[in-house]
């Protein structure tokens, strides 16, 4: 009963003081809207990083050779990971599924005739299709033969035959990598982009091929591992570590002279870099509520003076404290809900428009940023709201109708 | 004065009959203004019994006020005793206090005090919010129309003549059916006319039964009332039951 009188009352207060109102919760509008809006586009991105990795396979490893940091570090002698590390790795870990070295090189010039762009090239072997989940589309993989024999082929990104202005008929056709001639043998399927980088934009060639153009790679080898499952991963983990720590000759008192990272571990430090996000949207709301929330209390308490009068009649007809008290808490919770209920409009907005940028990953608002942008302008409300509310409640009735 | 007392000082309530609808005794209220303790009220004993028409006068300073407050459960008074239709009320806690000033008094100010955004029929429900009640349209329609406004009850303050919003002041304050009606110089911001008309409707509204406190300091206000209590310095200077015209006056 009271209630719907009190919330009545509240919607008529707000709306006779609409332009008031509207500029009181601009703080409480400006928290809401970046709750939404940064929740929304760190939620895409980690859903789109961790569906990215998760696609690699939950077994998936990465090996690389590192010098560790500090002085024990600058005491090791050559740091190095070759081809045979690579094939005691193979023969020995008896928890891998397949392993494939991977020799990146960042940047590569492609000629097709007068046509000369610039791309990433990646040397692998015949399992690396597998292991990093990039299917060929047209055209045929590499095989095992082919990497053995150091075939001079190689297999595109969808990105790269774009760049080249060519079609599916290129594969058959020779280019020109790094001077070198290659026959194109395959195309891969679109992958998309993540963070704005394509992942189209690459050339795939046997990394035999790869070593043999860049003789400076031939002992610093990165390796793509899979395990058997995932309950496997820290065992081979395990396994990788000790046969490479013998191959190398390392003391127990030495650090490791690579690095190994399981895609659970890739996963974490992705986590770590969204929880960062959020650490500063907290910080934004937090100011934003700060001020949203005086913002409040002060027009309450300004209210309250001008309805002096009207709250001792309140109480010369029966309203007790805790009903006036009710009453203007209602209204700064309702004035709070209606910051709230543009934020979350405006958050949506936003969402939309950053959704419209080309390389944007999909931007989805998830219903509990709703709920809890709703959640935090209420209690913004209720908190900065008790301090008028009190103050109306407490006004001796004799006072409050002599009042001017 | 009342000079002799029927009732016994712990049963303010006569088996058998109906209690006085305000019964105070030796009621007196102290200020602190600064350092210095100001008197407002001295000592009054004051009975009025049900169906009664009592007008409060003296002039400014004569407790008036303080006593209207006292009776109206605003303020407590510093030492003495209230007993409201029966129940000892002098020493309630705010929020008892609220609830019996919500169903037993029925204030009437001066300007009226109406919500200024809210039609005659939701000023006039206002008190039944507080007391919870659940026909509050059907009761609200009904005290309107005992005021003569049935027509009126869209209508918002502003769209109201002053007498109208009188009115509707007094529509509030009958629809709680409360013991007593305390009217606090109702026709002070009327014409004559206007001030006429209300008080013809007061006079109606004891014809039916209702009991009524009407605090005033014009003398021919005062003349319609049946009763006279005369206040000065905080003490009941005379208390006149047959009218300040020397009983002509029928009932």
């Amino acid at each position: 009963m009271l209630i719907f009188a009190n919330v009545n009352t509240a919607i008529e207060q707000i709306w006779a003081n609409k332009l008031r109102s509207v500029l009181t919760v601009v703080g409480i509008v400006i928290a809401v809207t970046s709750t939404i809006t940064v929740v929304s586009v760190v939620q895409g991105f980690t859903g789109y990083v961790s569906d990215f990795l998760q696609g690699l396979g939950t077994n998936a490893m990465w090996i690389w050779p590192e010098r560790p940091g500090g002085e024990a570090g600058k005491r090791l002698g050559r740091v190095t990971l070759d081809l045979r590390d690579v094939e005691a790795l193979r023969a020995e870990c008896s928890t891998l599924r397949s392993i494939s070295p991977l020799i990146p090189r960042p940047s590569v010039a492609v000629a097709l005739g007068r046509t000369e762009i610039t791309t990433q090239l990646e040397g692998v072997s015949a399992e690396y299709h597998a292991i990093r989940n990039l299917p060929v589309e047209v055209g045929r993989p590499f095989a095992f033969l082919d990497v053995e024999r150091r075939h001079p082929i190689c297999i595109l990104g969808r990105e790269v035959l774009r760049k080249l202005d060519a079609g599916d008929d290129l594969v058959g056709r020779t280019l020109l990598v790094d001077g070198r001639r290659f026959r194109v043998v395959g195309i891969l399927a679109e992958k998309g982009s993540v963070l704005g980088n394509s992942l189209d934009d690459l050339v795939l060639i046997p990394y035999t091929v790869a070593m043999t153009m860049y003789p400076a790679t031939r002992t610093s080898i990165a390796l793509t591992a899979r395990a058997f499952d995932e309950e496997q991963v820290p065992e081979a983990k395990a396994q990788i570590v000790s046969l490479l720590r013998r191959r190398h000759r390392l003391e127990a008192y030495q650090p490791n002279d690579f690095q190994i990272r399981t895609q659970d571990e890739l996963l974490t430090a992705f986590n770590s870099i969204s929880i960062a996000a959020t650490a500063v949207l907290a910080g934004i709301v937090g100011i934003s509520l700060l001020v949203g929330g005086i913002g409040i209390m002060n027009v309450m308490l300004v209210s309250v003076t001008e309805r002096t009068r009207e709250i001792g009649l309140r109480k010369a007809v029966g309203a007790r404290r805790r009903d006036i008290m009710l009453q203007f808490l209602t209204e700064a919770v309702g004035l709070s809900l209606l910051g709230g209920g543009l934020g979350v409009g405006l958050g949506y907005a936003l969402t939309a428009i950053v959704s419209l940028h080309p390389q944007m990953v999909d931007v989805a608002v998830p219903l509990w940023a709703v709920a809890l942008g709703f959640g935090i302008s209420a209690g913004t409300g209720v908190v900065f709201g008790i301090l008028p509310a009190l103050k109306a409640a407490l006004l001796n009735p004799i006072d409050a109708l002599r009042h001017e | 004065m009342i000079a002799d007392d029927p009732l016994p000082l712990d049963t303010p309530a006569t088996v058998g009959e109906s209690p006085p609808v305000i019964l105070l005794r030796q009621i007196t209220k102290t200020y602190l203004m600064g350092t210095e303790k100001v008197r407002a009220l001295d000592g009054v004993d004051l009975r009025i019994d049900a169906n009664e028409f009592v007008a409060i006068m003296g002039p400014s300073g004569s407790g008036k006020s303080t006593l209207m407050n006292i009776v109206g459960l605003l303020d407590v008074p510093t030492s003495g005793q209230y007993w409201l239709a029966g129940r000892d009320v002098a020493r309630l806690s705010q929020s008892e206090q609220a609830r019996e000033r919500g169903r037993r008094i029925g204030f009437v100010f001066q300007t009226f005090e109406l919500l200024p955004r809210q039609t005659a029929l939701r000023n006039v429900e206002l008190p039944l919010v507080y007391s919870g009640v659940r026909d509050r349209r059907d009761r609200a329609v009904e005290a309107l129309r005992q005021v003569g406004l049935a027509d009126r009850m869209g209508h918002r303050p502003n769209q109201m003549s002053g007498g109208q919003r009188q009115r509707v002041a007094i529509a509030r304050a009958l629809v709680q059916r409360p013991a007593l009606i305390l009217a606090d110089e109702p026709t002070g911001n009327l014409d004559t006319r206007t001030s006429g008309e209300i008080l013809d409707l007061f006079d109606d509204l004891h014809a039916k039964g209702q009991t009524i406190v009407l605090v005033t300091h014009e003398p021919d206000i005062a003349a319609r009332c049946r009763r006279v209590v005369r206040l000065r310095d905080g003490r009941v200077e005379s208390d006149d039951p047959s009218g300040p015209d020397g009983g002509t006056v029928s009932c």
